[in-house]
């Protein structure tokens, strides 16, 4: 699964650079432009390192920011699983809120903020938190009823078997949208990195968007793409080892 | 213990038709009784009108009698994070392990109380599922095709246990077995086909007990019976 992402990515990344190439072959346009493959190999050499740091500082604010946004999800989406006023309030903010493109407000946050670490982390979880809600309400708000019938005619349905019930009935779901919520974090991060940061792959980019230097982006896409192909591939094999461990294949499943 | 419906009406919010219309009848005592009929007729809906569920009708449900009752249906699953032995043993009440352990051999389901729900077949699925509701208090258990995908013989081997095991109860056994509901129940009431205007009529089965001499004769009335009925 690791190294299915890591390939899908290089593939895109490949026919990309391939794009790029032909129309500087097809436009007769210079390196300065669109710099060639020795150009972009010579850049590798000199901004690796320093870019992959760079990287690491976002994916760390990423990861940071994609945790609170689950935490964030799970909490709001029990509670407004229910069908009473509270848990309509809950669907409804959501849904609208959602709406709204989050990016949006980032500038307001840099105001009130400054530049910096905090900044980073609020877009990043904002970003991908309304998604990641959207999910966990849909599926924490609809009854599995062929399992919790025996529990509530029983009457031993508390609300921590209801939420165990539907999550693991939605396991698959839930796993593919939280690594799917890792590439949304990862946006966000840089995003704000890319308006008002000091630090992160994104400031480096606007760098080099300032010195028009495509090889230094081609550069940090690639480390991009890297490195979220590794994140996302952990989540993934985490979701299926979770998946493994707390359920089995269905017969069904294998014939 | 009865359980007596008096002209009672229900019909599904948003439609037209009626899918239980001017419906009388009573149940009296503990047994084994059924509710038979075509598909469609609304043998499910009054099971769910009977466990007192939250639709509106019209007309009366008078309960006599009756604390519990419990509604169980082929489809329903035990979550598939444990073992079924594992998932039966949480929800048998204290005191009650030992008639677990007897359903459990009377249901044919011991080699199987280490596997996963899903790895069961639906005939074992259903089985398991059934004593899990055995286990817990109730005056009165719906059984809504609660055997089906069970071979006849343990079908057979399964209701006389029921039938023995828990003789101060009331079941409500939906079944389109003709055979099993004419030589097992006590009270069938047969709901008419909607299309020829056919009401309800309360049948009385043989209500066959353990270790029973058939009547080849009777059954066989019984069983015209059921078919003029609907």
């Amino acid at each position: 699964m690791l190294f299915r992402r890591i390939y899908q990515f290089l593939i895109v990344y490949i026919i990309g650079i391939g794009f790029l190439l032909a129309i500087k072959a097809v436009l007769s346009l210079s390196d300065y432009v669109i710099p060639g493959i020795p150009l972009v190999i010579e850049t590798a050499g000199q901004v690796f390192t320093g870019y992959f740091f760079d990287v690491m500082n976002t994916l760390s604010v990423t990861v940071l920011g994609q945790g609170i946004s689950i935490i964030m999800a799970f909490t709001v989406g029990i509670a407004g699983r229910k069908s009473s006023w509270i848990g309509s309030f809950i669907k409804v903010t959501a849904y609208n809120i959602q709406a709204y493109p989050i990016v949006a407000l980032a500038p307001i946050i840099f105001i009130l903020l400054g530049d910096g670490f905090i900044p980073r982390l609020m877009i990043a979880s904002m970003i991908c938190y309304f998604p990641l809600l959207l999910s966990v309400l849909g599926i924490m708000a609809t009854p599995v009823t062929d399992i919790e019938h025996f529990y509530i005619v029983t009457g031993r349905m508390r609300w921590q078997l209801e939420v165990k019930i539907r999550a693991f009935e939605n396991l698959s779901k839930l796993t593919t949208v939280i690594a799917g919520s890792a590439t949304l974090a990862m946006a966000g991060t840089i995003v704000a990195e890319f308006i008002a940061a000091n630090a992160g792959i994104g400031y480096s980019i606007r760098i080099a968007l300032y010195q028009s230097d495509l090889a230094k982006i081609l550069i940090a896409l690639f480390m991009i793409g890297i490195i979220i192909s590794i994140y996302q591939g952990i989540l993934e094999t985490l979701g299926e080892v979770i998946k493994v461990k707390w359920s089995i294949s269905k017969k069904g499943e294998v014939l | 213990m009865q359980l007596e419906c008096k002209h009672l009406n229900f019909t599904y919010p948003g439609s037209d038709v009626a899918v239980i219309n001017n419906l009388s009848f009573s149940m009296k005592n503990p047994g084994f009784n059924a509710l038979f009929g075509p598909s469609g007729v609304g043998k499910t809906s009054l099971a769910k009108l009977i466990a007192r569920g939250n639709a509106r009708y019209d007309g009366d449900i008078m309960w006599d009698d009756m604390e519990t009752i419990l509604y169980t249906y082929n489809l329903e699953r035990l979550p598939g994070w444990s073992s079924t032995g594992g998932h039966l043993s949480k929800v048998t009440p204290p005191g009650k392990e030992g008639l677990k352990e007897h359903l459990v051999q009377v249901f044919e389901l011991t080699d199987v109380l280490g596997s996963r729900f899903s790895q069961l077949s639906m005939g074992q699925q259903n089985r398991i599922n059934l004593i899990r509701y055995l286990l817990q208090e109730f005056d009165l258990l719906i059984l809504d095709e609660s055997l089906a995908n069970v071979d006849e013989k343990l079908r057979e081997t399964i209701i006389l246990a029921i039938k023995d095991l828990f003789a101060d109860k009331m079941f409500l056994y939906i079944s389109h077995n003709l055979m099993e509901v004419s030589k097992f129940c006590r009270q069938i009431l047969v709901f008419g086909k909607p299309s020829e205007n056919k009401g309800c009529f309360m049948i009385s089965g043989q209500d066959y007990q353990n270790k029973y001499h058939l009547d080849k004769k009777k059954l066989d009335l019984t069983m015209l019976e059921i078919m003029n009925a609907f």
